[in-house]
């Protein structure tokens, strides 16, 4: 029996409801004839793929197929349902005719299914049913899961390995042993070698030393040899040179006094020479002469001359005053006879003249006297004429200086 | 018993003490990761195996590559022994081959393997004047050392250091000072090598000797020499009982008595007869040293007159299979025969 759809469950939101039944008698068999009413898709009676039952919701809940919101169905769906109704029918209906149909049965008969089988068996369409009902017990804990053991399958085997069957120890430990111990070896081949090339290295070094250390001795040794040798040299060279040196002053100082020889051997005659013109060699008497008595000889003139002077001097003062009072006289009388003016000038002039005239006879005869005295040196005929010329221009100069002293009174 | 299948598991370790090798070329370049590992453990085992790595040269070339150099350096400073001695005697093994004594240059490692010269433990000493000895037997490397300002490091060092240390210091020296001697003279080797020249191992008085011999290469050093008393001590060195003892001892005064000073000291302390006696010795070394010391002294007045009546016995010399020694032969007998 099929359901009864409402068909207000379209629009607005899905609604199934159905009125409890007793599950339908089915049939052993499906009807091949049994024309399922137009429109309905037979979900729930027959076998329905749950793929296509349109009440689970399978897929994309966000690209799902929504009913609109309102109750009333659109236009255009009602229209497009129509649509696709129609279009089923039609295709039905073609098939319909397309199927190859059995003719129609003539008249007053009847199409039946017959079996034909040599054994008639029952058909029908009672399904057998059996009641099968299960129920767990209360509160009973599940029993553990037996031990699961396998049943023996296949065929027991044993073996048993026996003393040199897996390997014989020493053939197989041999290859072991033998880089363990290579190694090991190696490692301290190694060592010695790399102790036995650095010793040789050294003794090869040792050798070179050895070498370098010998030349550069016998380098220095050379070096400091040369340095002694030049020093020495050096040395000697000085030291001869020293001596050339020596030599050659030596030879100079001899040269230069034989040439001061030669030279002053001149020098001698000719200096005595100058000295003996100069003066230098006297005659001690004529020096004594010369030094001790004619000084006392001067020194006796001039006294005498100072006496001479002082006499005069004297007598000079005498005239004078002789003179001054004769002058006074002679004035007074001029004065009394003033037109004698020019002869009284000439008149004491001519006084003064014969003055002085007495006045140098005097003086001559004294000098005169003197003159006799000392006539042994021709040079004292130049002093005494000296004197005499002196004495000559004394008295002239006296009258002088009467006059002056005459005029000034 | 033993799976077929291959197990998920490393192999036991057969030695605690070493991490198994990685096959072929990553061996290396794991060892350097586990050098710079934090665990001390796998540092230590690291360093122990490279250490026997590292005896091939091959490997060593490829250890440079990969950088083990640096990773090296950064081990010096680690706070555990094994680790510190370990390192050192890698870059001894290292050192050993040229590249290495190049990377020790490129990489500027001697100054910290200097720096372990101070360390507490006897080994890592050890290893590191091991290092520096073998990187000074290169010009570069001695050169590198000197301006390092080691050496007078190194002569403080002497003083007051393990027998066995002295050695390889007296070694480093000697190289040190082919390159220069300055720096040697003015920290007081001299006095400090004069004060070896009586240890009881003859190992250390001959490599004494020998530096004497370098120091007093410069007219300063031969100086020095006269003046902390050297010479007196050589001379008594010449009657030793070692071989190289002796060697180096007339090779010392040979070059002290190339100056006049030492000329006159040597002949003052009477070193003409031992020398004598070194002329016919056995070892090579010795014969031509003495050859040449008395070459030297023969070159004062007073020292030929001695010689002349050895003339003999030097002339019997210049028939001497090795050539070296003949030709000192011949110049000692010029010499001493040599009139002004």
């Amino acid at each position: 029996m099929a359901a009864v759809l409402p068909q207000q469950s379209n629009a607005g939101t899905y609604t199934f409801a159905s009125q409890p039944r007793a599950v339908k008698q089915r049939k052993k068999y499906r009807d091949p004839l049994q024309q399922t009413e137009v429109g309905e898709e037979d979900a729930t009676g027959m076998y329905g793929n749950i793929m296509y039952d349109r009440r689970i919701v399978r897929g994309n809940t966000y690209a799902q197929h929504t009913l609109p919101a309102h109750a009333q169905p659109d236009p255009i769906e009602i229209q497009r349902q129509q649509e696709n109704r129609r279009r089923a029918i039609a295709r039905k209906r073609a098939k319909d005719q397309l199927r190859p149909r059995s003719p129609d049965p003539v008249e007053g008969r009847k199409h039946i299914d017959v079996q034909t089988e040599l054994y008639l068996e029952e058909l029908s369409d009672r399904v057998e049913e059996a009641d099968v009902e299960c129920q767990t017990d209360a509160f009973l804990d599940r029993p553990p899961s037996p031990l699961f053991i396998q049943a023996k399958t296949g065929v027991d085997i044993a073996t048993q390995i026996i003393e040199g069957d897996l390997f014989d120890f020493d053939v197989e430990v041999k290859p072991i042993l033998e880089v363990i111990v290579g190694k090991t070896v190696e490692q301290s081949l190694l060592e010695v070698m790399e102790e036995e090339e650095l010793a040789n290295l050294r003794q090869q070094q040792r050798a070179f030393e050895e070498l370098r250390n010998a030349e550069l001795v016998e380098q220095q040794r050379l070096e400091e040899q040369e340095r002694r040798h030049r020093e020495e040299k050096e040395r000697r060279m000085k030291q001869q040179r020293e001596v050339l040196r020596k030599e050659k002053e030596t030879a100079e100082k001899i040269a230069a006094r034989a040439f001061a020889q030669s030279y002053l051997a001149d020098l001698v005659p000719s200096v005595f020479g100058t000295l003996s013109d100069n003066g230098y060699f006297y005659d001690p008497v004529e020096r004594d002469v010369e030094q001790g008595f004619l000084p006392w000889l001067m020194e006796q003139v001039e006294d005498q001359l100072e006496r001479n002077q002082h006499g005069r001097m004297v007598l000079d003062g005498m005239l004078r005053e002789v003179v001054a009072k004769r002058i006074e006289l002679y004035r007074k009388l001029e004065e009394m006879a003033p037109s004698q003016g020019p002869g009284s000038h000439s008149a004491s002039a001519i006084f003064g003249d014969k003055l002085s005239g007495e006045l140098a006879a005097t003086a001559t005869t004294t000098e005169s006297e003197e003159g006799e005295k000392p006539a042994e040196e021709a040079a004292e005929q130049p002093p005494a004429t000296e004197g005499t010329e002196e004495a000559g221009e004394a008295p002239e100069q006296t009258p002088a200086d009467e006059e002056a002293p005459a005029a000034d009174e | 018993m033993a799976h077929t299948v291959i197990s998920a598991k490393y192999p036991p370790q057969i030695d605690a003490t070493r991490t198994p090798f990685a096959y072929g070329d990553r061996a290396l370049p794991r060892l350097n990761r586990e050098l710079n590992d934090e665990t001390l453990l796998v540092r230590q085992r690291a360093v122990m195996s490279l250490c026997d790595y590292l005896h091939d040269p091959e490997h060593i070339a490829e250890a440079l590559r990969v950088g083990i150099a640096s990773s090296l350096k950064n081990l010096l400073t680690d706070k555990n022994l094994t680790v510190r001695q370990k390192s050192t005697e890698c870059l001894f093994v290292i050192a050993g081959h040229a590249i290495g004594r190049d990377s020790f240059l490129e990489h500027s490692l001697i100054i910290p393997v200097a720096n372990l010269f101070n360390d507490s433990e006897d080994i890592a000493r050890k290893n590191a004047h091991l290092a520096i000895e073998m990187i000074s037997e290169t010009p570069p490397g001695a050169e590198g050392i000197v301006e390092a300002n080691l050496v007078p490091t190194l002569v403080n060092k002497l003083k007051n250091e393990l027998d066995e240390i002295k050695e390889l210091i007296l070694n480093t020296l000697h190289y040190c000072m082919r390159i220069d001697t300055a720096k040697a003279l003015a920290a007081g080797a001299m006095e400090v090598f004069t004060s070896l020249l009586t240890h009881k191992a003859h190992t250390i008085r001959a490599k004494a000797a020998r530096d004497i011999m370098d120091l007093s290469v410069p007219l300063d050093g031969k100086n020095k020499a006269v003046d902390c008393k050297a010479v007196e001590e050589l001379i008594k060195l010449l009657k030793d009982e070692s071989p190289d003892v002796r060697a180096n001892a007339a090779g010392a005064i040979m070059i002290i008595t190339i100056t006049t000073k030492g000329k006159y000291t040597a002949i003052k302390g009477e070193a003409i007869k031992p020398l004598v006696v070194l002329v016919d010795d056995e070892t090579s070394e010795v014969r031509l040293n003495a050859l040449k010391a008395l070459t030297c002294l023969s070159e004062a007045p007073e020292g030929r007159e001695v010689l002349l009546t050895h003339v003999e016995l030097i002339q019997a010399r210049t028939k001497d299979p090795i050539p070296a020694v003949c030709k000192a032969a011949e110049i000692a007998v010029r010499v001493i025969t040599w009139k002004p």
